[in-house]
């Protein structure tokens, strides 16, 4: 039974992983970090997956467990040894083709991102992973109105870091 | 067309992340060693349970012979019992608030449900400090109700004065004691508040801004 649920959970987290890899990338600014966080985020899913009764699909449970991992669980380590910053690198390139300018706006969009306070990474996340109001403000537990009013206010912040 | 929008496009064609993790690799992660702020509420939480309950064994015996000089020990004994009950109490309080977190709540419950367990440690050590508060003033209430009788207390080396000065030393003594205490623990918890609550009450503000202004 035990091992039932961890091959379910492995080939899961497996086909899913990049939410976890995208989350950490709007969370931490390095590679240790990085890897810090997703390994919290792969603790706490696999603590929660007995509970997970498949009334969601799994990406939708991932997104809820993996942003609350990052915005109130994750502690960024104060030992951390100064690194090199993610947004100045070229960042985990892949090998499929990639557009010169888009890589760049991606780079600029992190860099940005990361000037944005928790909640507020927490909804440009949402947003630019398309996911409607009603999930949105359900994840974060405000009004779907209030959801509305924080996301315009996240988004102008944002532009006015990329454009000032 | 939004200034985003081009930023947004760039974002869905991100390329996948380069060190994709075999399911190998996912299982050594999943069953490795959680260091999440959670755990070191719980764990802080439990060693504080830990100092606050031993502390009396930490007292010299020495110290008790008041009560039995002032004719407390009945009053020492009950509220011996009466303050093990409320540690029981509180540290099943703590267990039940720290079960109840779910990662699958929503981001501002989860907030809630873990500063919820922080405080039930914090009204336990308030617990701790007004009885030290109270236990003191009995004390004290007792020993000045008639200092002349109880002159081997308040002042134990035979020190040569007169029993106004005596009165206003242990007095001024024990103020100060009070603030040093008192300024010790607002450290404690100044460090505590810092290290681990301050993302926690930040985010916490941030999801309730909106709603208290509507």
């Amino acid at each position: 039974m035990q091992k039932d649920l961890e091959e379910k959970f492995l080939s899961d987290f497996e086909k899913n992983q990049n939410i976890a890899h995208k989350i950490c990338r709007v969370y931490t600014t390095n590679q240790n970090a990085h890897n810090d966080l997703f390994q919290e985020i792969t603790i706490q899913l696999w603590k929660n997956y007995p509970k997970f009764r498949g009334d969601s699909k799994f990406s939708t449970w991932m997104y809820r467990v993996a942003l609350n991992t990052a915005i109130s669980l994750y502690r960024k380590s104060t030992r951390r040894v100064k690194t090199q910053d993610i947004s100045d690198v070229a960042y985990k390139i892949s090998s499929t083709p990639y557009d010169d300018t888009e890589e760049a706006q991606l780079k600029a969009l992190y860099k940005a991102i990361h000037k944005l306070n928790d909640i507020d990474k927490a909804l440009i996340f949402l947003y630019l992973e398309d996911k409607p109001y009603k999930e949105i403000s359900e994840a974060l537990g405000i009004t779907s109105v209030n959801a509305r009013v924080k996301m315009n206010r996240a988004k102008e912040k944002l532009k006015n870091i990329l454009n000032p | 067309m939004d200034v985003l929008d081009k930023y947004k496009k760039a974002w869905v064609n991100q390329p996948e992340d380069n060190k994709q993790l075999t399911s190998k690799e996912i299982y050594k992660l999943a069953h490795s060693s959680s260091s999440s702020l959670v755990k070191w509420i719980f764990i802080i939480g439990i060693l504080e349970f830990i100092f606050w309950g031993v502390i009396n064994f930490l007292v010299p015996d020495s110290f008790y012979k008041i009560y039995e000089d002032l004719n407390l020990e009945t009053f020492l004994q009950v509220f011996t019992v009466f303050h093990y009950i409320i540690l029981i109490a509180f540290l099943y309080l703590f267990y039940q608030n720290y079960t109840n977190i779910s990662l699958v709540d929503n981001t501002k419950k989860l907030i809630k449900k873990i500063l919820k367990v922080r405080k039930t440690v914090n009204y336990y050590v308030y617990y701790n400090l007004a009885i030290i508060v109270l236990v003191s003033f009995v004390i004290n209430a007792k020993i000045f109700s008639n200092p002349e009788k109880h002159l081997d207390i308040i002042n134990p080396d035979n020190l040569a004065m007169d029993l106004s000065q005596i009165v206003t030393i242990s007095i001024i003594s024990q103020i100060i004691a009070v603030i040093v205490i008192l300024v010790l623990f607002w450290l404690f918890y100044k460090l505590i508040y810092g290290i681990f609550l301050r993302k926690l009450n930040k985010n916490y503000k941030e999801l309730s801004k909106l709603d208290e202004s509507n």
